[in-house]
């Protein structure tokens, strides 16, 4: 008992602080990622769930995957998906931030209200989409047929292309606020003296801008870029909602399709198998955003 | 980039331009609102109307009164459902964050990877698991199920922000606790929380908006529609009623309130989370 004591005296005393989360965590997001694991090499549907055999059938799941025509359509649209969100939203997001960094009356106010689109529940944004793609009430075709883009209604989200390049629309102008708000505050770290003695060298803002700005912005962008990735990479409402994968297959993500096969299909072990996957290609890429987070927490600590 | 403020007539141009953005950028729910008060008739109208010319509040009466379109009992659930989350978020997350930041225990750094890893997780790793897991234990089909999941998204974000915030705080101040004869966790629940009380408003704001936000979960593990949570309803709806869409844009409406009004009297909580926090949901 004693040395039960002592041992929580010091430092270790904050583990006694520290445990109540982590056991939490163990038992919601621990055991589950094992438990994931084995059911992705066990053949798990709704007959053996509860009760009854689940047999050990090894790469079995994975092999019938990487046979299945959806699921590496599934795949191939997640990084596209992904790609394009993460390009057009960060460029739209560094112009907006490069706007409002400029001092003026409504600057920090409106930036404020925009960060809007990206606090909304996801099922709520993408009704709200998807009422603007339909093909006869949607105010998208009015627009474009009044700019005389278009000659006639556009069935969006009917059609694979125009779905894909809807969910993609949808997900860009969520990921706008992020990607503006996050590179503003790191404009703002950039110190004003800089700019000054560029000037008085006589730069240009275009030479400003890529000799002082994107290169001192380059941690930022990183820590952006991979954030942007990891979040992207999961997205899950907005796709089941805007079209549930559809129309035949073209817009499903590994997420979609994942809880398509387990909660769909009621082939639980299928499903696990593909969320495996995702999970794997995120923690690949996670390794980066650990890297850059943990040199900041060094650097915080020292 | 510039320091100094602005001459007027650039000022002006600015300000115009900046309303302009707001404007295209915040037109779809602007758009949802107009619609929510249109009756169904004239949302199919063409050309559209700008505004609506029979003010209809029936998409909004209904979700009220008893029948398929009512969204309130919905609407409650995700409010309890919210409140739990946020609850065990922020009461596991205090006293974790303040560990991390002030003390070097054994497997420290483990802990801090662990709660960084757990952030990016998708949803559909967890889901199936999850899923047995309830059934076998009985919670699945109540409230408790959802509560229990989202807490583990807050926890995480709360435990990440929160450090910072409690590591800014100087030693000095917990030191004058311990001679005014405080404990340990007296000095924790008297001195520290008091200071990192804004980083806590922040922790809870978070828990809640994403567990208000989550349908995959609410959905999974609910499927009594009365006990779902309002996403999930949303959901539900759009797949019997597709196309009556004053009453979807009512709904979206009424679930987007509880955002705005935290967004309105929070804001400067809400950037100050973005800014310092990680990963969404």
């Amino acid at each position: 008992m004693k040395k039960v004591k002592r041992f929580f005296r010091h430092d270790n005393a904050g583990l006694l602080f520290v445990l109540p989360a982590v056991i939490y965590m163990l038992v919601f997001v621990g055991y589950p990622i094992l438990s994931n694991i084995f059911l992705s090499f066990q053949n798990v549907t709704v007959n053996n769930l509860v009760r009854g055999e689940k047999k050990f059938i090894g790469l079995g799941n994975y092999k019938v995957l990487f046979k299945d025509a959806v699921f590496i359509k599934s795949l191939t649209n997640t990084v596209f998906f992904t790609v394009s969100c993460l390009v057009i939203q960060f460029i739209i997001g560094f112009a907006l931030a490069l706007f409002f960094n400029k001092k003026f009356t409504f600057s920090k106010p409106v930036r404020g209200i925009l960060m809007i689109p990206w606090m909304m529940p996801m099922t709520v944004t993408a009704l709200i989409f998807k009422f603007m793609f339909q093909s006869k009430v949607g105010i998208l075709n009015y627009i474009l047929m009044n700019l005389g883009l278009i000659s006639e209604n556009i069935d969006w989200l009917t059609k694979p292309h125009t779905a894909m390049f809807a969910v993609i629309a949808t997900n860009i102008w969520i990921g706008i606020p992020f990607n503006m708000i996050l590179i503003s505050t790191g404009l703002t770290s950039i110190p004003e003296e800089l700019y000054e003695s560029a000037a008085i060298d006589g730069a240009g803002s275009f030479k400003k801008f890529t000799k002082i700005t994107l290169p001192l912005m380059r941690s930022t962008i990183e820590s952006i870029l991979v954030l942007g990735f990891i979040y992207t990479f999961k997205v899950y409402d907005l796709v089941y909602v805007m079209t549930s994968g559809g129309p035949v297959n073209s817009t499903h993500l590994l997420s979609t399709y994942s809880y398509k096969l387990s909660f769909d299909n009621f082939e639980y072990s299928l499903g696990s198998s593909v969320a495996n996957v995702l999970l794997v290609i995120l923690l690949l890429v996670g390794i980066l955003y650990l890297k850059i987070t943990m040199k900041g927490e060094e650097k915080n600590e020292q | 980039m510039n320091s100094e403020k602005m001459k007027i007539p650039q000022n002006i141009l600015f300000n115009i331009l900046s309303i302009i953005v707001a404007f295209l950028l915040l037109f779809p729910v602007f758009w949802m609102l107009i619609t929510s008060f249109k009756t169904e008739v004239e949302i199919f109208r063409i050309p559209p109307t700008f505004y609506p010319h029979v003010l209809n509040l029936k998409s909004y009466a209904a979700q009220v009164e008893t029948g398929d379109f009512n969204m309130f009992k919905s609407f409650g659930n995700s409010f309890v459902i919210s409140t739990g989350a946020m609850l065990i978020a922020v009461l596991l997350a205090v006293p974790a964050s303040y560990a991390i930041a002030k003390y070097r225990f054994a497997g420290r750094k483990a802990v801090l990877l662990g709660f960084l890893v757990s952030q990016m997780l998708p949803v559909s790793v967890l889901l199936t698991p999850m899923f047995i897991m309830f059934k076998h234990f009985h919670v699945y089909n109540t409230w408790f199920s959802a509560i229990l999941a989202d807490a583990t998204i807050g926890i995480p974000f709360s435990v990440l922000i929160l450090k910072n915030y409690f590591a800014a705080i100087p030693k000095a101040l917990e030191e004058a606790a311990y001679i005014d004869g405080c404990n340990r966790f007296g000095a924790f629940m008297r001195v520290l929380v008091p200071v990192a009380k804004p980083g806590v408003v922040v922790c809870a704001i978070f828990s809640f908006l994403y567990a208000w936000g989550d349908l995959a979960y609410g959905m999974t593990f609910i499927i009594n529609q009365q006990k779902r949570p309002i996403t999930a309803g949303i959901f539900n709806f759009m797949g019997q009623y597709g196309t009556k869409w004053s009453y979807l844009s009512a709904f979206a409406i009424v679930t987007i309130i509880p955002v705005a009004i935290i967004f309105i009297f929070m804001q400067k909580y809400i950037i100050a989370g973005m800014t310092n926090g990680a990963v969404k949901g």
